[in-house]
């Protein structure tokens, strides 16, 4: 019996330890949630605006002279995916590359992986790699997002690649974050399917010409789709790995009652069984 | 004078969003001016000032580099990569700025890249400047 209780009682502190590390881990990944939140939320409208305008510019869209809003031939697609640096964030990473393979099935693809989970995934699975400068998340900047258009639009130009599609994971709630894929080349993707939006077209007056209007505008508009998602992704993260350890951390509370109450119980049944052999040892005598 | 609604963006958030009476901006192009009415247009935007002039007749000033420019149905959205309205510019900051590059471009054995990045800070500190003086 006394080794049981030792055994519980070595437990009982090893969960204690691990309460403590996924604690700590809850609190970081509160402070940064908050910081990366603001962020997000700092640029949302900007995302959502670009992404619109470009939608109703590709959807009123009847000039197709720039090689941004022309269908392309190829079949291959060019996905960037921006999952997080670490794990122990529940699901994040999992459902974000789930999402990916549900979207890529079937489909010749290339990826530009943005965070470091990204870049081990894909090289795992031996995909062909754009570039693996940027496997950490957590240091994207605006001037990087610019780089990342620029890599983009030199593969796009040279006819490679059909689609680019970025794969993100949204952050809806602090409770729920979806991933997704969405189509970001070329300019024809953007369009709905709806019949009633392509009756309505108007016309749009490109200054001076629709293709240098695209040339020009394209890398912005791919560098602040990329930043947006990557403000949306981080805050995602965070936010997983916050509900992750959260729940580990009350598991673990879990696990600790029941284990002091088995700790409890053998504790009891040492004693018990101690007085009943020195009862029955008195009453040898 | 008729005024029509107009949004202002950037990476950083959303700037200003509102009715307003005319727009001015440096496109690639030349400068336009977006007055009320106006049929659907794109273009994208280059360095330079801009300005906006309110319901009230007030005009304010700032500093716009790059981003797009997009009238679709009446109302306007300006996204641009830099918006500084003029009162939130460092004329100090702008004028270090404007220096080192110059004394970068001045040197010797430059790349090509290290040329145009000179060469973009130099502009982008001019056109502070510029609003700002």
């Amino acid at each position: 019996m006394a080794a049981n209780m030792k055994a519980v009682k070595l437990r009982i502190k090893s969960v204690q330890s691990t309460m403590q590390i996924t604690k700590a881990m809850e609190l970081v990944a509160s402070s940064k949630l908050r910081r990366a939140k603001e962020r997000s939320e700092n640029c949302r409208p900007y995302f959502e605006e670009l992404y619109n305008t470009l939608k109703t510019i590709a959807s009123g869209n009847t000039d197709f002279s720039s090689v941004y809003a022309k269908e392309h031939a190829s079949e291959k697609v060019c996905y960037v995916v921006i999952a997080g640096d670490r794990g122990l964030a529940g699901g994040y990473n999992g459902n974000l590359f789930k999402a990916l393979e549900r979207d890529a099935a079937g489909k010749e693809y290339s990826v530009l992986p943005i965070g470091k989970k990204s870049v081990e995934y894909f090289k795992r699975k031996d995909a062909n790699l754009l570039s693996e400068e940027f496997a950490e998340i957590a240091s994207v900047s605006v001037g990087d997002c610019f780089e990342i258009a620029r890599i983009l639009c030199r593969e796009f130009k040279t006819g490679e690649y059909g689609t680019i599609r970025l794969v993100y994971t949204e952050f809806v709630s602090m409770l729920s974050q979806v991933p997704h894929a969405v189509p970001i080349l070329p300019l024809t993707e953007l369009t709905e399917t709806d019949e009633e939006k392509a009756s309505i077209r108007n016309l749009i007056l490109y200054e001076p010409t629709s293709e240098e209007v695209f040339d020009a505008i394209v890398p912005e508009y791919l560098a602040g789709v990329v930043y947006g998602a990557v403000c949306d992704s981080v805050a995602s993260e965070q936010a997983a790995r916050r509900t992750a350890m959260e729940s580990a951390t009350n598991n673990a509370e879990e696990m600790i009652e029941t284990l002091n109450l088995h700790y409890n119980r053998a504790r009891q049944a040492s004693i018990t069984q101690e007085i009943t052999e020195i009862v029955g040892g008195a009453e040898g005598i | 004078m008729k005024t029509f609604p107009i949004r202002i963006g950037t990476p950083d958030g959303l700037l200003y969003w509102g009715d307003v009476e005319r727009v001015v901006c440096r496109t690639i192009t030349g400068d336009v001016a977006i007055l009320a009415d106006h049929c659907n247009y794109v273009s994208a935007l280059g360095m330079g000032e801009a300005y906006i002039v309110l319901e009230d007749g007030t005009k304010k000033k700032a500093a716009c580099i790059g981003g797009m420019l997009s009238v679709m149905d009446g109302s306007c959205h300006l996204l641009a990569t830099t918006w500084e309205w003029e009162e939130g510019i460092d004329k100090d900051r702008a004028e270090k700025a404007k220096e080192r590059a110059e004394k970068v471009l001045n040197t010797q054995g430059l790349s090509n890249k290290d040329y145009a990045m000179a060469q973009a800070k130099l502009n982008r500190a001019l056109v502070r400047l510029s609003v700002k003086g």
